[in-house]
């Protein structure tokens, strides 16, 4: 059943170039988005104001290779392994949404480009990867969602309330459960099934792409290029204004619990 | 809207998490090996209180070990600072216990500062020791947490229960989950209440964002007050607000610059004022002005006279001191580790006391327990020595049995602080696991309809916001829903006007105590009406309604006390001396919360002889 | 001078809601961050800014009365037991101070129960927990009844 390359098996009526138009339209959707986003709320703007603002305030220069070894670790640490994120569960569910999506974009892209039609539905592994990665978003994204979510953690809000800071995780995980769903009908060839949640998975999408200037979309964006300002400016001396770490040995142990909350 | 109700069933509640608190279900269960002790606090005990930012000196411990001070001294201290009126038997009480609390804070890991020449606890003062105390509430947290059966964070207590079979008994409390909404009902065999005393009752000095920056934590919303109030416990002193001279705007404290640093005050005009008022000073209070050292009030008296006489503003003089680099030191470390806000407000308007005398200012009113002031809650006192005229049984107990209070609860016990606070909280601990067991853990029964109609009145204000809203357009202006903050800018405003607040230099009279009374009973209707959006709004209506009740408390005393006893903290205009003759006495109160009926009394005060 | 986050660094971690003695850190409905909701209740008591784990909260000024361009910023290490703070003013000069916060490990407290239990003779004395000993004199000072006299002496 996750050997099937879903994109291939849809009706000869919707031609290989109708598919490949969607996709690339998406792409220009989030490009174009993101370019709006900034444009529009003067964010890029911003950061570079701060980061003069920060560099009157260095008290050493930061060498070319010194900044290049910091942009190295805030790929890896913050980008790949997730690093921004202060808690461990957060940490997990978001490494679980975030490769899983880049797995379901990526094979997606692979399939409706490179094996369109069902007389070449290409390599299986394909197609595993494309169930895998949506699967992985469910996993992590209904995990965020439902016990993760700080304004339900912390705050006590209801799991079932709506916000515009859901946008984003709910169109996604929308698309990949519909994806699903219309994947598995279409393999069992329910076809009828399978049209409903197709026409579903097509409109979720098209609203996690789309509303990029609404969404948190861009975030994933900006935060890797704010935490390598942060690291920056630890390495410069201005810190953000902070004080620097004591001159302490470090012998007690920490405090540190998960908030009880309430 | 159905609402889970959740049943707590504890030996002991403790009412709020802060310094008293804690004090209490530590020593809850140091008695009570296998009693059920429950400390509910509306906030997270981790940093509630008023010493979430934490202190830097503790201002009452003896060193009896070092023959420095012994209670009796303390006593004398506190009698003098509050112009005659103190409890004397509940303060030798908490004088002679403060110590094996310091001690016991020092071992728990808080850093008490050494004199590098005796090895002794530096001093700041004859009472005061100074502390690296940033931790200080976590450190007193942690105790308590490993004491307590449970800590319930984030649960607003909003009333008592009373014991269905016996009048006069407390029986539990009830209250509402701050993030989830639950209902909660505590069914306890005793309670301790150990709440926040009242700040934002009169209006402040800065009204904007600025109304943030209270001397005493805008978390205290007189749940100390308004709980035993409606209890039906009598109360004391509840006139005797405190009025406190600290640096401008930011009310960052000045005992360290005043007693360590050896600084002294100004006039704009570069002179020594204070001797100026002396003379009209002994007018009006007598021979008091002649106490060593000057009683507080009568310190903010002159001060406040001499910016009346347009000599402001009055400076403290820092410039010589802060030459020292160790003073200097001192001096910002003393902001950071208790009220980190002043250093703000001097970063922000580049005060460098090296180079800049400070401005002071007197702040608005506030009524609480633990300071050079003791508004609270009428107690007994220690079984040891305690005149039978202030004993009924349990140390700390109140009026009603099995209810008892501690810190800023308890009235009549001046220049505590937070030590005292802590300690007083073991002292009715104790008391509290004594009057549990003596009754072989006879429990109250609490009243379902009594419960079931209060959760009725607390949660109503969420209901009236909610059917009020589609009337309006906007949310704030409405005429048939008032919003907390309205309904706490029109007290503050009506305490501020009638009741003596800044405005009127802290002066009143009984025809404008009078009408304060009116304005507040047409507030108090409108009580009725709050209306809140969500959760934390429905936490401001009850801090409001808390606040209101003990601000007719305060009303009320403030009519009754003809006399100007504490110039300085305010003013009866119309009875502007001290008279000795008919008021060396405490007031007390007692409210019927089914007439909403006032009845004062006057009860003896009983000093210590020499 | 009430708290506010900055949008780049906050996780949405919950940990400043946890701790607010006020009620006042909560969560942004469009950004899922934190932020201050009632600038006018905070005490600028610091402890949102000490918990939060990537020090994303820092405060400015009542702005009744603290002109813009001060900071005052901290790091508490409780590992080292140690408070950092950095102020700078408005004009530029700055003022580092850092100070210990406890002598002792976290979670070391020795709880009360953790004691051999109270006599019957301790439980009807007026003596408190660990008293005398944690007194440091031999006896706990008392009064007789006698001393307290009613009215004006």
């Amino acid at each position: 059943m996750f050997v099937h390359n879903p994109f291939a098996a849809l009706p000869a009526s919707i031609p290989p170039v109708a598919k490949q138009t969607y996709v690339v339209v998406m792409f220009l959707l989030v490009v174009g988005g993101t370019l709006f986003d900034l444009a529009h709320k003067g964010s890029a703007s911003y950061f570079f104001k701060h980061r003069r603002a920060a560099s009157f305030g260095a008290r050493r220069r930061v060498s070319t290779g010194e900044a290049t070894a910091l942009a190295v670790e805030t790929i890896v640490v913050s980008v790949l392994a997730a690093g921004e994120f202060c808690s461990m569960l957060r940490r997990l569910t978001h490494i679980l949404t975030m490769y899983g999506f880049v797995l379901y974009v990526v094979s997606t892209a692979i399939m409706v480009f490179a094996y369109p039609t069902a007389a070449a539905p290409g390599p299986a592994i394909v197609a595993e990867l494309w169930y895998l990665g949506a699967l992985l978003v469910c996993v992590g994204g209904y995990w965020f969602w439902f016990l993760q979510r700080v304004d339900v953690a912390a705050e006590g809000q209801s799991r079932f309330r709506l916000v515009r800071a859901d946008l984003f995780i709910v169109s996604l995980l929308a698309s990949t459960t519909f994806a699903l769903l219309w994947a598995g009908f279409q393999g069992a060839d329910d076809h009828t099934w399978a049209n409903v949640f197709f026409g579903l998975y097509l409109l979720a999408s098209t609203v996690l792409f789309a509303s990029v200037p609404w969404s948190k979309f861009a975030h994933m964006f900006y935060k890797p290029a704010a935490a390598f300002q942060r690291r920056i400016e630890h390495a410069n001396g201005f810190r953000g204004n902070l004080p620097a770490p004591a001159d302490r040995p470090v012998t007690f142990g920490s405090a540190r619990r998960q908030p009880q909350n309430y | 809207m159905s609402r889970k109700t959740v049943f707590v069933d504890a030996d002991i509640l403790v009412i709020g998490g802060g310094m008293g608190g804690c004090g209490a279900t530590y020593e809850s269960r140091y008695w009570g090996r296998d009693l059920k002790i429950v400390c509910v606090e509306k906030a997270n005990i981790e940093r509630s209180g008023a010493v979430a930012q934490g202190l830097y000196a503790i201002n009452c411990y003896m060193g009896m070990h070092w023959n420095e001070n012994q209670p009796e001294d303390h006593v004398r201290y506190a009698r003098n600072d509050l112009m005659g009126l103190v409890r004397e038997d509940l303060g030798y009480d908490i004088a002679r216990h403060v110590d094996a609390t310091v001690h016991k804070f020092e071992e728990w890991g808080l850093p008490i500062m050494r004199d590098p020449k005796t090895g002794r606890y530096q001093r700041e003062g004859k009472w005061q020791i100074m502390i690296h105390g940033e931790s200080y509430k976590p450190i007193v947290a942690e105790a308590a947490r490993k004491a307590a059966s449970e800590v319930y964070n984030r649960i607003m207590v909003t009333h008592l229960l009373m014991d269905s079979r016996h009048p006069n008994r407390v029986a539990g409390a009830v209250g509402f989950n701050v993030r989830n909404g639950d209902f909660h009902v505590f069914r306890a065999k005793a309670v301790i209440v150990a709440a926040g005393g009242a700040s934002h009752i009169f209006k402040p000095r800065a009204a904007g964002e600025g109304m943030g920056r209270t001397w005493y934590a805008p978390w205290s919303s007189a749940s100390a007050y308004a709980l035993p109030i409606l209890a039906g416990a009598k109360m004391t002193q509840m006139e005797n607000r405190i009025v406190l001279t600290r640096f401008k705007d930011g009310y960052g404290p000045v005992g360290a610059y005043f007693l360590h640093l050896k600084t002294y005050t100004q006039n704009a005009y570069g002179q020594d004022y204070e001797a100026f008022w002396r003379d009209s000073i002994e007018k009006m209070v007598g021979d008091y002005v002649n106490h060593h050292p000057v009683p507080t009030c009568l310190r903010n008296h002159a001060l406040l006279e001499e910016v009346k006489a347009g000599r402001g503003p009055i400076r403290m003089v820092t410039k010589e001191a802060f030459k020292d680099p160790h003073k200097e030191t001192v001096g910002w470390e003393n902001f950071l580790g208790m009220t980190v806000g002043q250093a703000v407000v001097w970063a922000s308007q580049n005060i460098d006391p090296k180079e800049t005398n400070p401005e002071l200012t007197t702040s608005e009113p506030y009524v609480m327990g633990s300071h050079a002031t003791c508004s609270g809650a009428w107690a007994s006192g220690p079984e040891d020595y305690a005149p039978a005229e202030y004993q009924w049984g349990y140390n700390r107990m109140m009026t009603v049995e099995g209810l008892f209070g501690a810190g800023d609860t308890i009235g009549g016990t001046a220049h505590k602080f937070s030590s005292g606070s802590f300690t007083e909280g073991r002292i009715a601990a104790k008391a509290a696991v004594k009057y549990v067991m003596e009754r072989n853990k006879d429990r109250p029964e609490i009243s379902e309809a009594e419960y079931t109609q209060l959760k009725k009145v607390i949660y109503q204000p969420l209901e009236t916001y909610r059917i009020g809203r589609n009337e309006v357009v906007g949310e704030t202006v409405s005429p048939s829903y008032l919003l907390p903050l309205h309904g706490l800018q029109r007290l503050e405003k009506i305490m501020d006007e009638y009741v003596g607040g800044i405005s009127s230099h802290y002066t009143t009279n009984e025809p404008l105590l009078t009408r304060g009374l009116e304005l507040l009973a047409m507030l108090k209707e409108d009580l009725a009406l709050l209306g809140a959006s969500d959760l934390h709004q429905l936490q401001r209506a009850w801090e409001l309604q808390h606040r209101f009740l003990a601000s007719e408390c305060v009303t009320q005393h403030t009519l009754f006390r003809q006399e100007t006893r504490w110039p300085g903290y305010y003013y009866r205009a119309d009875h502007p001396h001290l008279d000795d003759k008919d008021w060396h006495c405490f007031t007390l109160s007692r409210y019927d919360s089914r007439t909403g009926r006032w009845d004062m009394e006057k009860a003896p005060v009983y000093h210590i002889i020499d | 001078m009430p708290t506010f986050v900055y949008m780049a660094s906050c996780d949405g971690c919950g940990y400043c809601v946890d701790i607010c003695p006020s009620d006042i850190m909560h969560i942004d409905t469009t950004y899922r961050r934190a932020y201050n909701i009632e600038p006018n209740m905070c005490w600028e008591c610091y402890s949102c800014v000490k918990a939060c784990p990537q020090q994303a909260i820092d405060c400015r000024g009542y702005a009744d009365f603290a002109p813009l361009g001060h900071s005052v910023r901290v790091l508490r290490e409780e590992e080292k037991a140690t408070v950092s703070w950095r102020i700078k003013f408005r004009d530029g000069r700055e003022k580092n101070f850092v100070s210990p916060i406890r002598t002792t490990p976290w979670g070391s407290i020795k709880g009360p129960a953790e004691y051999a239990p109270p006599s019957a003779a301790a439980m009807s004395s007026q003596e408190l927990a660990h008293e005398p000993e944690a007194l440091k004199v031999d006896v706990l000072p008392t009064l007789a009844r006698s001393r307290l006299k009613k009215g004006l002496v």
